[in-house]
């Protein structure tokens, strides 16, 4: 698991590589908190190089989104491979995290 | 307040011990060190079995009814945790071996360097010091493994081991726990009417905090299930009571079905649940369509959708939690939703639900093969009789 990020159009993207389960799920949101400032307004989750997320990585995200909601900064995941969007799917989580299909329209979507 | 450590001088000399006390005089004043002293091995024995608060021991070699290097070999046995420093005749190589042979922690020379001495007894102290404090984690290590074991027996035995017996179906559950305590369970209630209600789930993540989530959820469930007979209003109303105070984050999905054995209707609601699999009677395989609903503890005041089949004589449905379809064999690849349509497809109309369900387990186990296990593997299989 690896976690990069930039900033573009007014946003922080934060691209997320490999694996994230049971075993990395604590440290894969601590090194996505660590590079969210307090002043970011929006913060999107790249997932186009995730390969697998387990539920524990699920819980993860919600903790993350969770504390940007409370400062209502806007979140939003992007470039999900097919698999992880069918994960998403089924746990229901896609009616409760906003999902694009790129980078690009992300930004669009949430960018100033 | 922190005691002095405790050093015990073994030395026929007598004359050694006023000299000690003068030179470490400053460290006995700080309270850093106290001494005591023997003059020989079976003395220097005597006060380790009396005193039991040495932390270690500085002896010589040559001395009369017992020597430093027997007296090495004892003071294990009083108390594995003190540390030897033996003091020997410049250059003499052999006994410096064997006693540190004998477990001497170190050794210095005589004419005894005060100097010196002191360098090897801090060394010493701070040596033991840190074998005490990795003891101390290595005990506290092995009491939250016990209790964590005991976590997880308390877990399986939650999960039902007895299953109804009726001449009209049949329903057989199994869970195997990945290494940690944690995430998956099964129930079968008998409802009102005749009716049965299954239920399967997974918490999100793994741990004590995760597998307390899953027994408050099962027992949530449980209570809810028999007053309610509408799935998807079980799921709202679980729900609701899960997202109260939930910080944590922490989820479950859970599908639950409420069977009719009167009539074979199968009605069933998911909450971020895998959909289940139904095997009817000409072995034809298919996946129920999921009813869209959200896993449970995240969002409060949901309505659950369900969805209704009939079941025919003959025909079986297989629920299972992600631990089967995400197995992953020794090359990284997952056993699938596919994995499971192989097994089933062209079953006999007479498969039986233990078989349906030891079946999986089998199954994935064999494309498992060396492979470890991450997730809790849970299965249940309902199967219409007539």
């Amino acid at each position: 698991m690896d976690v990069t990020s930039q900033r573009t159009g007014g946003a922080l993207i934060v691209s997320v590589e490999g694996r994230v389960d049971g075993a990395n799920a604590r440290k894969f949101q601590k090194a996505v908190e660590s590079v969210i400032d307090d002043d970011d307004g929006a913060v999107i989750l790249d997932m186009e190089n995730l390969s697998y997320i387990s539920s524990a990585g699920l819980r993860s995200i919600l903790l993350i989104a969770k504390g940007l909601q409370k400062r209502t900064a806007q979140f939003a995941v992007c470039s999900l491979q097919d698999a992880i969007g069918e994960v998403f799917r089924i746990v229901g989580f896609d009616k409760i995290v906003t999902i694009h299909s790129s980078q690009g329209d992300a930004v669009a979507a949430m960018g100033s | 307040m922190v005691r002095p450590y405790k050093i015990l001088v073994v030395d026929d000399e007598p004359d050694l011990e006023p000299l000690m006390l003068q030179r470490m005089r400053r460290h006995i004043r700080a309270g850093r060190y106290s001494f005591v002293f023997a003059r020989n091995g079976l003395e220097a024995l005597d006060r380790l079995n009396e005193d039991g608060d040495i932390d270690m021991v500085l002896s010589d070699i040559n001395m009369p009814q017992m020597d430093g290097l027997t007296l090495l070999e004892q003071i294990p046995k009083v108390d594995p945790n003190i540390r030897s420093v033996i003091i020997s005749a410049y250059g003499d190589m052999k006994n410096i071996r064997t006693a540190m042979n004998r477990g001497a922690f170190d050794f210095v020379t005589k004419p005894v360097d005060f100097k010196d001495l002191q360098i090897t007894i801090e060394r010493t102290l701070a040596h033991m010091m840190e074998w005490r404090e990795a003891l101390s984690y290595r005990d506290k290590l092995v009491s939250i493994q016990n209790e964590l074991e005991v976590a997880s027996r308390i877990q399986q035995s939650i999960l039902p081991s007895e299953f109804p017996d009726d001449l009209r179906y049949q329903v057989y559950g199994n869970m195997e726990p990945a290494r940690d305590v944690g995430g998956d369970f099964f129930d079968i209630m008998l409802l009102d009417e005749g009716q049965i209600g299954l239920a399967i789930a997974d918490v999100s993540d793994k741990g004590v905090p995760a597998a307390l989530f899953m027994m408050s959820c099962r027992t949530l469930l449980k209570g809810v299930a028999i007053g309610l007979t509408e799935p998807g209003a079980v799921l709202g109303e679980v729900n609701d009571l899960l997202h109260e105070d939930n910080e944590t984050m922490l989820f479950v999905t859970v599908l639950y079905a409420v069977y009719n054995p009167s009539t074979g209707e199968f009605t069933y609601a998911s909450g971020g649940h895998d959909p289940p699999l139904l095997i009817r009677s000409d072995g034809s395989v298919s996946l129920l369509p999921l009813t869209d609903g959200i896993a449970l503890g995240v969002v409060p005041e949901l309505n659950y959708k369900q969805h209704k089949i009939t079941l025919s004589p003959g025909d079986t449905v297989v629920l299972y939690t992600d631990g089967v379809t995400e197995a992953q064999n020794t090359d990284g690849s997952a056993f699938e939703v596919d994995g499971l349509h192989q097994i089933f497809a062209g079953s006999s109309a007479y498969l039986k639900a233990r078989e349906g369900t030891d079946l999986v387990f089998e199954k994935v186990r064999e494309f498992m093969g060396e492979a470890s296990q991450f997730d809790d593997i849970t299965c249940l299989t309902l199967h219409r009789d007539t």
